[in-house]
């Protein structure tokens, strides 16, 4: 572990410019409501200790390689920039785009004209549906977790959306929340709130990006609420450049019937720590994560993954694939837990990696944490290198190595790409692994 | 089923819970740089034996003892335990044993006497502090095997002993093995010279008897180029109402070609329905595959102790080393266990298997921590985990808590863990057969342990066997 010899200190710098003051700023001129849960936020992350990597969670991804205290908060304007589609937009109802200049947000089929289906920012969600935000911000947190980065998120956000379906919503085409950070040094923290009333069906798909060499950092928090039966897929794509860092947490509470599909693609940035927590909590509940990440160059990823049963006959599975390249290393931490008295819960966790270069490394950690028996509770991990065997078939039709080890790879992970809802993000997906082939 | 009830009550009293009352030499509780100068002292250890004891506790001095595992237990204090304690008498021989421990032995069934030379087992037996006794010496010296206490290996071979001890486990390790190194009194020694296949098991039996003592035992085993040994363990220990701590150290070293198989019965006391009593197994032991092509096996049958907290591991140094790692981990009642294997690759071609299979049942929880890790450089390296837990009831808990590290492309590591409960299909099909809930659920588990059991020496793994029906009995249903 390259990080071991740090001196074992807390580091009160880690932070940086995150303090009172700053809480203060965030605050200025919101509704009541925006401003009680940033303070509410704040107090719970100050209680938290600073992560160090002597903390198991941080142990492979020390939180100092972050460098939070030499970047400044991202200040966005609030008045709308003119929207500039995109080719990719085709195939989305809504698309926001978000960007230092500011925000713009499409309503591109006329799905929001009936109300039914609400996209906002925060602050005008907050004097629009005040009651149900209230409910909503900051409830899917999985209890007994500590997220000390959720808390940052959750005090100094600087753009925020809320998405709202009432019951029977049906969305065809899905939204796009565009990200992209071109101001150097600078801190995007972005918070969603999703909640989705029983019978919703829709989809939603977030993109990260930035030029490469500028350095930049997000800490990024997404909540997702389903009622009874209720649909959504959420995807967030991180396609940083080269200097991009993330910090991600993406939690969902699903009810009766209810069905959430998870997916974290990281490919891009220098260093992420992406964390996906479901908590299915009534029963015939039903979560499916899924995720891809691969790491070339330096680059140093790490997933982390809850699935919590909080019922009994719920259900959750979840696919992670990774992998790693030239001096790449990735970390995959996943949990699944089972509380007392929860029968009759199916789960299953898979991480599979392929190590492509002796330089590269992969550590895998699944675990499973069960209090409950008649229940069925697996994971299974596998690492190796591309199988000689496949690699020879192929060279032996005629397909040069380098593209039959590019096929091979590709092939492993359309397992997971597979089985996202959106096309334009299965190609851009293909598109980063050719390109880091080429 | 009330036939059944009455009789499992009787059945599941903890066999070995009883208290010889032998005169015993025990040195005031407590642990200081003079207690362990007493224990070196009354071993007759030469110098560099003390120092080493010394640096060790000094080291240890400095430690805290380590809070990840999951397992809750009061704090220890280590200032409340006789570190010595022994029986007075000293023994020489087999036949001038007290014969009130010779009648303790004898009902724990180990072959102490004469009339068990012909069985096929060598025995080191370890009461309390100091081994009482070694059958089947002549034999083996003849051999060229060495296979006696670690004390008298500490006299009479202490060229060896300097050569090996801690070269597996430092002292300064960990926090036990620290505690371990500086205050161990008996254990076994085993040297298995070059190019020689000990024909006998080779196996120690660690009795703790007095109250409020510690078991601190060292083990060495070292088989040199081309030899192979099997060596077993086995553990009791009274019914009491206080807990005793046993923090021991095994070292294995296999050289060139040389193949080890150790096997675990570990039956300590597990203390009572409602947890009170019982001894913590607080044990470090590994296994330096140093040799070209060496083997260690490691196979455990974990039923007893209030806490459990061991993790046999091997460092697969030498090219085409093989490590194995097989258990069975029951929990019952309130007891706790985070047991689990270490396999470090580090040569070329190495492989390692790794088979553990837990039951938990009562209110107990039953933990799997294992660390696969594949050093740069260590090409080839292949592993193969399979973690299956069973839960018996709705208030025990199972955790499986695996660490992969992969540093080499080459590497092919495959990890599975599965948690389930006794399926009710397999109950009903028993039954449809005329077998009654009980019988049917042992069978199910005795299938479920099958992989582990059938790598025990023969006797052993029928006593396994016994042992797991012993502790399932009223469990179940």
């Amino acid at each position: 572990m390259p990080t071991l010899n740090l001196p074992l200190t807390e580091t009160p710098s880690l932070l940086g410019e995150f303090t009172e003051s700053l809480l203060e700023e965030s605050r200025k001129g919101e509704h009541a409501l925006l401003q009680a849960k940033r303070t509410a936020a704040y107090e719970s992350y100050e209680q938290i200790p600073n992560p160090t990597r002597f903390h198991e969670e941080y142990r492979r991804m020390d939180p100092e390689l972050f460098e939070i205290s030499s970047f400044h908060p991202l200040v966005i304007p609030e008045t709308p920039v003119d929207y500039t589609p995109e080719p990719e937009d085709a195939s989305y109802d809504v698309v926001i785009s978000v960007s230092p200049e500011g925000i713009a947000i499409e309503d591109r089929n006329d799905v929001l004209v009936d109300g039914t289906l609400v996209v906002m920012p925060l602050d005008q969600a907050a004097r629009e549906h005040t009651t149900l935000l209230e409910k909503s911000l900051g409830a899917a947190m999985v209890p007994g977790e500590q997220r000390k980065f959720l808390d940052v998120n959750g005090a100094f956000w600087n753009v925020g959306f809320f998405i709202y379906a009432q019951k029977g919503v049906d969305l065809k085409g899905g939204i796009l929340i565009r990200y992209h950070n071109d101001k150097a040094d600078s801190v995007l923290l972005p918070r969603l709130v999703v909640v989705a009333e029983s019978l919703t069906r829709f989809a939603i798909a977030e993109q990260f990006t930035s030029p490469d060499d500028v350095k930049t950092l997000c800490i990024s928090g997404r909540e997702l609420l389903l009622d009874a039966a209720a649909d959504v897929k959420l995807v967030s794509l991180q396609d940083w450049g080269n200097e991009g860092r993330h910090i991600g947490e993406d939690w969902a509470r699903v009810k009766r019937d209810a069905k959430v599909n998870l997916f974290s693609m990281t490919v891009g940035g220098k260093v992420s720590k992406m964390t996906v927590g479901c908590d299915v909590c009534e029963p015939n509940a039903n979560a499916y994560l899924g995720g891809m990440f691969f790491a070339d160059r330096e680059q140093h990823f790490d997933q982390k993954t809850l699935q919590y049963h909080s019922s009994p006959d719920t259900y959750s599975n979840m696919l992670y694939k990774g992998a790693v390249k030239d001096k790449g290393y990735s970390v995959y931490q996943g949990i699944i837990r089972a509380l007392k008295n929860c029968v009759g819960v199916d789960s299953y966790q898979t991480n599979n990696n392929l190590v492509l270069d002796p330089t590269a490394r992969a550590d895998s950690l699944p675990g499973l944490i069960i209090d409950a028996d008649e229940l069925a509770c697996s994971h299974g991990a596998t690492f190796g290198n591309i199988d000689q065997e496949q690699l020879y078939y192929l060279r032996s039709r005629g397909i040069p190595e380098g593209e039959a080890r590019r096929m091979l790879v590709m092939g492993f992970f359309d397992e997971v790409i597979d089985r996202i809802p959106f096309e334009n993000m299965q190609d851009h997906l293909h598109a980063v692994i050719e390109r880091k082939f080429g | 089923m009330p036939d059944f009830e009455t009789d499992s009550n009787l059945v599941q009293e903890y066999k070995y819970g009883f208290f010889t009352d032998i005169e015993s030499d025990t040195i005031p509780k407590g642990l200081s740089e003079e207690v362990i100068a007493i224990i070196s002292a009354k071993k007759n250890e030469p110098v560099w034996m003390l120092e080493w004891r010394l640096k060790a506790f000094k080291r240890w001095k400095k430690m805290k003892s380590p809070t990840w595992a999951y397992i809750e237990y009061p704090e220890i204090d280590f200032q409340d335990i006789h570190y010595y304690s022994a029986p007075k008498e000293a023994v020489d021989s087999m036949k001038e044993m007290d014969p009130e421990l010779l009648k303790t032995f004898e009902r724990l069934g180990i072959p102490m006497g004469e009339r068990d030379a012909l069985s096929g087992v060598a025995m080191d037996v370890v009461f309390d502090s100091v081994s009482v006794g070694t059958t089947h010496k002549e034999m083996l010296e003849d051999l060229g095997i060495i296979f006696c206490s670690i004390s008298e290996a500490i006299q009479e071979h202490p060229e060896l002993v300097q050569q090996y001890l801690g070269t597996v486990v430092p002292p300064g390790d960990n926090f036990y093995a620290a505690l371990n190194s500086a205050v161990f009194t008996d254990g076994s020694f085993c040297y298995i010279p070059k190019g020689v296949a000990c024909p006998v098991e080779l196996s120690t039996y660690f009795r703790i008897n007095a109250a409020d003592t510690g078991q601190f035992e060292r083990t060495l085993i070292i088989c040199d180029d081309h030899a192979t040994c099997s060596y077993l363990e086995g553990c009791t220990a009274p019914a009491r109402d206080t807990n005793q701590l046993h923090a021991a150290v095994v070292e294995i070293v296999a050289l060139d070609n040389a193949e080890v198989k150790y096997s675990t019965v570990q039956n300590w006391y597990a203390g009572d329905e409602e947890g009170k009593g019982g001894i913590y197994n607080f044990v470090t032991k590994r296994g330096h595959c140093r040799g070209h092509k060496s083997k260690i096996s490691w196979t455990q049958v974990e039923v007893g102790a209030a806490i459990t907290w061991k993790y046999p591991s091997c460092v697969l140094e030498g090219d085409h080393s093989v490590g194995e790692f097989y258990s069975v981990a029951f929990t019952n009642n309130k007891m706790q266990a985070d047991t689990g294997t270490k396999m470090i690759h580090v040569g070329k071609n190495t492989s390692s298997t790794i088979i553990s299979k837990g039951i938990s049942a009562g209110e107990s929880s039953n933990n799997y921590r294992g660390l696969v890790q594949v050093m740069k450089g260590a090409e080839n390296a292949r592993n193969h985990s399979i973690c299956d837990s069973l839960l018996i009831g709705r208030d025990c808990s199972a955790n499986t808590f695996p660490y992969i590290e992969s540093e080499d492309d080459s590497a092919h590591l495959a990890h599975e863990a599965t948690t389930s409960t006794i399926s009710e299909d397999q109950l009903f099909y028993l039954k449809s057969r005329g077998l009654s809930e009980e019988d049917a659920a042992s069978m199910v588990v005795k299938g479920f342990c099958k992989d582990v059991f059938k790598k025990l020496p023969l006797e052993f793994s029928v006593e396994a066997i016994k042992l797991l029906e012993i502790k399932l009995e009223g469990s179940i249903g």
